[in-house]
């Protein structure tokens, strides 16, 4: 067990000062209090003093904020379009990744720019050097090393729906509690998790650290009567570089010149010229037998909690398809780093076993490795018992985020956060909740699904899940969100909004500009010449340098878009109308089938759009749906 | 942002949609409703008002054309609704048809063939009426007919058709788009990590030709619903002096309920009269009864010796035994009555021929059974008009098709240039061919992915 310290952050770990060192020590209230100091938890204690609320994060070693615990990169496909619409809200990951990238590159780029995925690999250090400094020069933020044992609730405000009202925390070493009417869990997989490796099994959420959230877990299960599901994960040894022979891998360069993944910045902490190599290497038949003669040595796989289907252990990549060569890739940890991540080897048979594994791959076949690869089990909280503000929606000022909703990865444990922190905020000021809408972005497309839908194995973002794909896309990011974030949600500070307003008014103003010349296609064609957008492989995503480019995706986009605009609004406006969290679907006094009732209650939908993407549900009962709305609006405004 | 762009740039205008709004099965009148900003369009064009509209809320009688082929429909009401004093709170029109599923079919297929006009989604009306604010509380409980009208009556009927062999073949398409689509968003979300290979895409660019092809062909195929509307085509075919003349004379048939019928006579050379009888929809094979064999054991191999000389050769689908062939049996009154009873007891299903009629042009007996044959031969060409199923929906799933094989043209249209764009046509493709199939949502699209690659990073 950690000695439960509670100890302050003013004066730090990092030889940070800070500007509020000595202030009090014994403050019992915060407007949020965030538990948890990873990727939700830090963009959500951010997002929350960044709105002006009074916030504690509570983490378990303040050391470990910001920690990559498993692969050492940032974006791709989907997940860059994530990370680009954080940064566009202010958030931290993007210019975290930035600070620390050592190898960029945008994926997809024969594929259109819609589908363009920002990616680069990270120096653990740097990339948590700058989330710590930047949470410890977070005005309104203070940081807290302790371990939460408690969630204190209350009654509910009788004014709004919900069982429970959060009220506080209480640490572990038992001290007084602390109080705050908005709290944010991000637990991660530290929720009733057990780390398996080969037969052995011990409980915590992440090896090195303590176990813990046992009370936590309690509370919410119990006391608040959430329902939870298990999942699980798993992560790859790390070798030792020295050990690995890269000649007989294949070597895989990063872009020229790198694209930070940041709205406001020009180029990255990394100069081209210093980015480190990835190297491909594949799997033999060699691997295989190791695997099938160490199943009986593996609990973790035998277990029935559900893994994700794209970022499977190698075991259960070899069993589901057998007889192939699957990629591994050797990924740098960082620049002063002498250890490789082989992405595409997480495993939990027993250390020796995975040794001999390794060593079955050419380049590995002198492997050495400093940690072994394990796997990790835990609870999530069925999600679809949020509202799109990732609020519980039967306790109120209680808000999750990542992996505690079922959700796997950096970007979208991030992108969660911040948009909980968000609304924790808003509680907290006594604003009203928002929700972002899946037409206009990523995060909404992730809550939405999350909330509407809930999950069946580890939630991951692919740009498939996007209806709106050509229109979310990462280089109008900005566009798409940061007005927004300064003008309503409150959570963008002025200097990026003023920014991405230039963009804007340039951009149109170039647009207005061009539309006003009318000339055939000939004439155009004669004047520029053949014009293809994924022929140029090296335009940037970089607005400032390629203002030409940016029109011309522009222009290649919009007639779709216009197109587009229009199942926008449909579901823009089914999203508008959200349906009360106490409806009664089984007595409702209107005419709905008992299967569609039945559905209605287990998921209870937020709003009408989400009702209309439920499996099973009929066009009719939808339209019934809105009748009744209408009628206990009608209702229930007389009454006010 | 860029939708505040967008709007700069153009008005974005609601689709125009339609429906049979009136329900369907038998009755006297039928209402269809149009909804949009393209409706004053559709009345101009369909109810050839080249000059102003007519007052709104007034009924006018009009003769109701297909805009595309200037073929009159029917004679009926319009009813010019100008938003947002409409039921939708949109720009409306209504026709008021005569209730035959011919007329409605006919109606329904020259709006879907209208620009920027589509079928309704289920419930599009009542949707986009309470959006309006147009519902008010009163309506509520009225609300039951029409929201049956709308959506469940459409579901049950495509229920009903899915049921067949035309759902399997919807089936089918909807299972290959979606691998398809799976395949194609594989490309985009994993290839760069993954073991996919690019000759994925070269499978999908030939699933996607053949897919084209099938629709294209299947709509060019289908003629059921278009049988209602230009009425069968009945050749009488027969040697000299059978009495073609006769029977087309004796031919005051009382239609069978909703189709109109124009026989013809074919009196012009033998090659041209093949021709005309590949063409047809059914083909009345008259004989003279006279001419049978005394022998009713012969007749059989007599009669399949004549078809053979009247109708086309087996190779262009027209056999015998084809249910597009009826036998008449001309003249009955001038065989002897216990060999005709011997004969029709010896033609009897009997296979590889089609059924025959005995018949007398000049007397009318055997007229009323000869009409049950035809009747029931004519409602499996066309549906059973009194059921009303196949050919009401049949414009809806037409437009549906149609629209799907377009937006597949832009899969190719973009395949090499930008693959986002490639894909979303293959994605509106599905989305078409979904609604007459059902909704296909993103997870199925995973389901495919993760079934068919391994996807490891």
């Amino acid at each position: 067990m950690l000695a439960q310290k509670l100890h302050l952050l003013r004066h730090n770990v990092l030889s940070f000062v800070s500007s509020r060192t000595g202030s009090d020590f014994t403050r019992r209230q915060y407007d949020v209090i965030v538990v948890g100091g990873g990727h939700a938890g830090t963009e959500a204690a951010a997002a929350a003093a960044r709105l002006g609320a009074e916030t504690l994060l509570i983490t378990q070693k303040i050391m470990t904020i910001g920690a990559l615990s498993c692969n050492p990169s940032l974006g791709g496909v989907g997940k860059g379009q994530l990370v680009r619409e954080v940064d566009a809200l202010d958030g931290l990951c993007g210019r975290a990744g930035d600070a620390a990238g050592v190898h960029f590159s945008i994926l997809n780029r024969s594929k259109g720019p819609a589908v363009w995925g920002p990616r680069a690999q990270l120096d653990r250090e740097r990339y948590r050097q700058f989330i710590q400094s930047e949470l410890l020069s977070t005005p309104r933020l203070t940081v807290l090393e302790g371990s939460v044992d408690e969630l204190l609730v209350s009654q509910p405000n009788p004014e709004e729906p919900g069982h429970h009202r959060v009220t506080g925390i209480r640490l572990v070493d038992g001290s007084h509690p602390i109080l705050s009417s908005s709290v944010v869990l991000t637990t991660g997989t530290f929720l009733s998790g057990s780390l398996f490796m080969g037969q052995t099994t011990s409980p915590g959420g992440r090896m090195g650290d303590a176990q813990s959230c046992a009370g936590l877990s309690y509370t919410l299960k119990e006391t608040l009567g959430l329902r939870v599901g298990r999942l699980r994960t798993g992560t790859p040894p790390r070798i030792v570089k020295e050990s690995v022979d890269l000649s007989l891998a294949q070597l895989q360069a990063p872009d020229k010149q790198p694209t930070p993944f940041s709205f406001l910045n020009t180029h990255t902490r990394c100069k081209p010229e210093e980015q480190l190599p990835c190297y491909l290497t594949h799997t033999t038949p060699g691997v295989e037998r190791v695997v099938r003669e160490s199943v009986h040595l593996n609990c973790h796989i035998q277990q029935d909690a559900k893994g994700p289907r794209y970022c499977p252990s190698i075991e259960s990549r070899v069993l589901r398809f057998p007889g192939r060569r699957h990629q591994v890739w050797l990924e740098p940890e960082g620049l002063t780093s002498d250890l490789l991540y082989p992405q595409g080897l997480s495993m939990t048979m027993p250390p020796e076993l995975q040794l001999r594994l390794l060593r079955e791959i050419p380049a590995l076949h002198r492997a050495e490795i400093r940690t072994p690869g394990y796997g990790v089990q835990y609870d999530f909280v069925c999600p679809t018992q949020l509202t799109p503000s990732l609020q519980v929606k039967s306790t109120q000022g209680l808000f999750l985020a990542g992996q505690i909703n079922g959700t796997t990865g950096y970007e979208e444990a991030a992108a969660q956060g911040l948009w909980a922190g968000v609304n924790a905020g808003r509680t907290a000021l006594s604003l009203p909740p928002m929700a972002l809408s899946r037409t206009q972005s990523y995060i909404g497309v992730l809550i939405d699904d999350l909330v509407g839908r809930g999950v069946t194995e580890p939630y991951r973002m692919f740009t498939s899940r996007a209806e709106f794909r050509t229109y979310l896309r990462p280089d109008n990011a900005d566009l798409r969100l940061t007005p927004r974030g300064f003008e309503e949600v409150g959570c963008v500070t002025l200097r990026r909004y003023k920014k991405a307003v230039s963009v804007r008014d340039g951009l149109q103003e170039a647009l207005m500009a061009l539309q006003s010349v009318a000339l055939s296609s000939t004439r155009w064609r004669e004047k520029l010449g053949n014009i293809s957008l994924s022929e140029n492989k090296s335009t940037t995503l970089n607005r400032k340098q390629c203002w030409t480019f940016t029109i011309e995706i522009y222009a290649v986009y919009r007639p779709h878009c216009e197109k587009q605009s229009r199942e926008m609004e449909r579901i823009r406006s089914e999203e508008s109308l959200s349906l009360p969290s106490d409806m009664d679907y089984l007595s409702l006094p209107v005419s709905l089938s008992q299967e569609v009732r039945e559905i209605l209650d287990r998921v209870r939908p937020n709003t009408l759009g989400a009702a209309t993407r439920l499996p099973g549900m009929t066009p009719a009962g939808i339209i019934h749906l809105l009748n009744y709305l209408k009628l206990f609006t009608h209702c229930k405004r007389r009454h006010a | 942002t860029d939708a505040y762009l967008y709007s700069q740039s153009s008005v974005c205008d609601a689709e125009t949609i339609f429906a049979l709004s009136s329900g369907h099965g038998r009755c006297g009148v039928a209402v269809v409703r149009v909804s949009g900003p393209a409706s004053s369009m559709v009345l101009r064009n369909m109810a050839g008002l080249t000059q102003a509209l007519p007052p709104p809320r007034t009924a006018l009688l009009r003769r109701i054309t297909d805009p595309k082929s200037k073929e009159l429909l029917d004679r009926g009401l319009v009813l010019w609704f100008k938003g947002p004093h409409s039921f939708t709170g949109e720009d409306s029109a209504e026709f008021h048809i005569h209730g035959g599923p011919a007329v409605i079919t006919a109606v329904l297929q020259a709006l879907g063939s209208l620009e920027g006009v589509r079928p309704a989604e289920a419930g599009e009306f009542t949707r986009r009426a309470f959006h309006a604010g147009k519902l008010g509380l009163t309506e509520v409980e009225g609300l039951g007919d029409l929201i049956h009208a709308e959506t469940e009556a459409q579901r049950r009927q495509a229920l009903r058709q899915m049921d067949g062999e035309l759902g399997r073949l919807y089936q089918d398409w909807s299972y290959r788009l979606k691998r398809c689509l799976a395949h194609v968003e594989a490309f985009i979300d994993f290839s760069e990590d993954e073991l996919i290979e690019d000759g994925v895409l070269n499978q999908v660019d030939s699933s996607v030709r053949q897919l084209e092809t099938e629709i294209e062909r299947h709509l060019k195929d289908e003629r059921r619903g278009e049988r209602l509307r230009t009425g069968v085509q009945v050749v009488i075919a027969g040697a000299t002096n059978a009495g073609k003349s006769s029977l087309l004379n004796t031919h005051r048939v009382p239609p069978s309920r909703g189709t109109t019928r124009r026989p013809l006579v074919e009196r012009e050379g033998v090659r041209r009269a093949r021709q005309r009888v590949e063409q047809a929809d059914l083909t009345l094979v008259v004989v003279d009864s006279t001419q049978l064999p005394p022998d009713p054991q012969l007749v059989a191999a007599f009669l399949q010796q004549h078809l053979s000389t009247v109708l086309p050769s087996p190779e262009a689908g027209m056999t015998a035994a084809s249910d597009k062939v009826l036998l008449v049996l001309n003249k009955s009154d001038l065989v002897p009555e216990e060999q005709r009873e011997r004969t029709e007891g010896e033609l009897r299903e009997r296979p590889g021929l089609p059924p025959a009629c005995f018949l007398s042009c000049s007397t009318s007996t055997g007229l009323e059974d000869f009409l049950t044959v035809l009747q029931s031969r004519v409602k499996t060409l066309c549906g059973d008009p009194l059921s009303g199923a196949p050919s009401l929906t049949q414009a809806r799933h037409r437009a549906h098709l149609q629209q799907s094989v377009q937006a597949l043209n832009q899969y190719h249209q973009y395949r090499d240039q930008d693959l986002a764009l490639a894909a979303e046509g293959v994605r509106l493709a599905l989305t078409h061919l979904g609604r007459i199939t059902g909704r296909v949502g993103a997870e199925e699209i995973l389901d495919i992915i993760f079934r068919d690659f391994c996807i490891g990073k």
